[in-house]
């Protein structure tokens, strides 16, 4: 689905129900929020979002679940929590951000303009297959799929000799047991 | 002290150097530590980015095997899996989240969710006396500037994690002048490095990890000293990468705390797995010896 992003932000779509629904997931009231941008100022990749956490908490205030689940941000929040920590009414903004990023992803909505959330899905049907990741499998399957043929292949070579390339899976000797996770919550899709 | 320890997947393959320091100077240090049987991945960053109810079980398995070997506390030296543990550990506490993960393992968890996570910065910080390591230096870090850097998730969030000031902390500034080591007050020890983004988003690990490396070097830090797997590999294997971006040579050896307490105790570079970083602490350890 095409969102415009250029569609001004107007409190005449206001609707409580998003507003209620982050409440109960995220033990978050945004109705607190002070507009102070603290969170914002904090924020280690605002210079690469587009919509820096004072907007997203003002986007769950309108209940806009359309810009919400289809904001880059969503992908390229590196999590690093200086946003929650700064609030000075306790927002949990990285919990918003997951909570929004789980439902668009259970929606089927991709992320557009990274690979992110491939590489999510590569990583956890290693852990589904072996219980256990290393880096190197990993590495080369998401650089294949994302079409990165030569990406890190000058890196290879220098961390291989230095040891830091196990080519050997690591595994769960119980797998069934972690199997059995995924088993009960099927919600990722194979890749 | 005996204490449960989970390694986690980065200390079996990528950082090998800092699963052998970290059993290094716990044994000199007297923690016995007692590997968590048949742990597994502990789903960072992938599973709560995309399901939550998988993330808690990947902690629930994993705390209900400390529980299994009857130890009550866990400690991880990885900043990505204390996170996974700690926030598992909360989560766990709520009664519905507790059941649902019960119908997910299969297994009780009323006693998992007393068990207490550490990260091994924390475990030094707490439970070791810092008169007990300088008792037991063998070799000063004498003439070694540092840049103590603690990244993300080892202090924040705060309300889960309940250790150190969330953006200027001090506990390894502190452990390390036990050691005889200079440490500089610098902007960046509590800033972002770009986490999980290494291989997925790139440019975003340039980009972060490019500003920790020009915030230490304006510092006049001569190596930056990590408790965290993916710390030490942001900087250090897309330094190459950060120094094309930014046209200018870093040559900043990216070390963990573990190796240079390791070091301070007596313990060669080699058994500490010096020889295992990119880019080469061997300048650097000469100025200390002279």
């Amino acid at each position: 689905m095409d969102v415009d992003f250029y569609r001004p932000m107007r409190l005449n779509y206001q609707n409580n129900a998003l507003q209620d629904e982050i409440k109960a997931a995220c033990d978050t009231d945004v109705e607190r929020c002070l507009e102070c941008g603290k969170c914002s100022g904090g924020c280690s990749n605002a210079h690469i979002f587009d919509y820096v956490p004072r907007k997203i908490v003002q986007l769950v205030k309108l209940g806009d679940e359309d810009r919400l689940m289809h904001m880059d941000a969503l992908w390229i929040c590196v999590a690093c929590h200086l946003c929650v920590d700064r609030c000075p009414s306790q927002i949990n903004i990285p919990s918003i951000i997951d909570y929004m990023r789980q439902k668009a992803y259970r929606q089927g909505i991709r992320a557009e303009r990274t690979n992110i959330e491939l590489f999510h899905e590569l990583m956890l049907g290693l852990v589904k297959k072996n219980g256990r990741i290393s880096e190197a499998p990993l590495t080369i399957s998401f650089n294949l799929k994302s079409k990165q043929y030569l990406k890190d292949a000058g890196l290879a070579p220098r961390m291989f000799f230095k040891g830091k390339l196990n080519p050997f899976s690591p595994r769960v000797k119980d797998i069934s047991q972690v199997r059995r996770l995924f088993i009960k919550n099927p919600r990722l899709k194979e890749v | 002290m005996d204490v449960a320890y989970y390694p986690g997947c980065s200390l079996h393959a990528l950082a090998h150097e800092y699963d052998l320091s970290t059993r290094l100077v716990c044994e000199r240090l007297g923690i016995n530590l007692q590997e968590v049987p048949d742990w597994n991945c502990c789903g960072a960053t992938a599973a709560h980015s995309l399901d939550h109810s998988l993330n808690v079980a990947l902690s629930a398995r994993n705390l209900q095997l400390v529980d299994y070997i009857k130890m009550k506390e866990v400690m991880t030296p990885c900043s990505g899996c204390f996170s996974r543990l700690k926030s598992g550990v909360t989560e766990l506490q709520k009664v519905s989240v507790r059941e649902e993960a019960e119908a997910t393992t299969g297994n009780s968890l009323v006693s998992a969710t007393d068990v207490k996570v550490y990260h091994l910065l924390q475990l030094l910080t707490e439970k070791v006396d810092h008169e007990k390591i300088e008792e037991l230096l063998v070799k000063p870090l004498q003439g070694l500037k540092l840049a103590a850097y603690y990244g993300c998730l080892i202090t924040r969030p705060k309300a889960v994690v309940q250790f150190d000031d969330p953006e200027q902390p001090t506990s390894m500034d502190r452990l390390l002048q036990a050691v005889g080591a200079e440490t500089v007050k610098w902007s960046h020890k509590a800033e972002c490095c770009g986490g999980g983004f290494a291989i997925s988003q790139t440019d975003i690990v340039v980009d972060l990890g490019g500003q920790v490396l020009e915030a230490a070097r304006q510092a006049g830090a001569s190596a930056i000293v990590v408790a965290c797997p993916m710390c030490q590999a942001n900087l250090d294997t897309r330094q190459r990468a950060i120094e094309a971006e930014r046209a200018r040579n870093y040559d900043m050896p990216i070390i963990y705390f573990t190796q240079l307490l390791g070091l301070a105790l007596g313990y060669s570079p080699k058994q500490v797995g010096m020889n295992r970083l990119l880019t080469s602490p061997n300048r650097l350890l000469k100025s200390m010896s002279a």
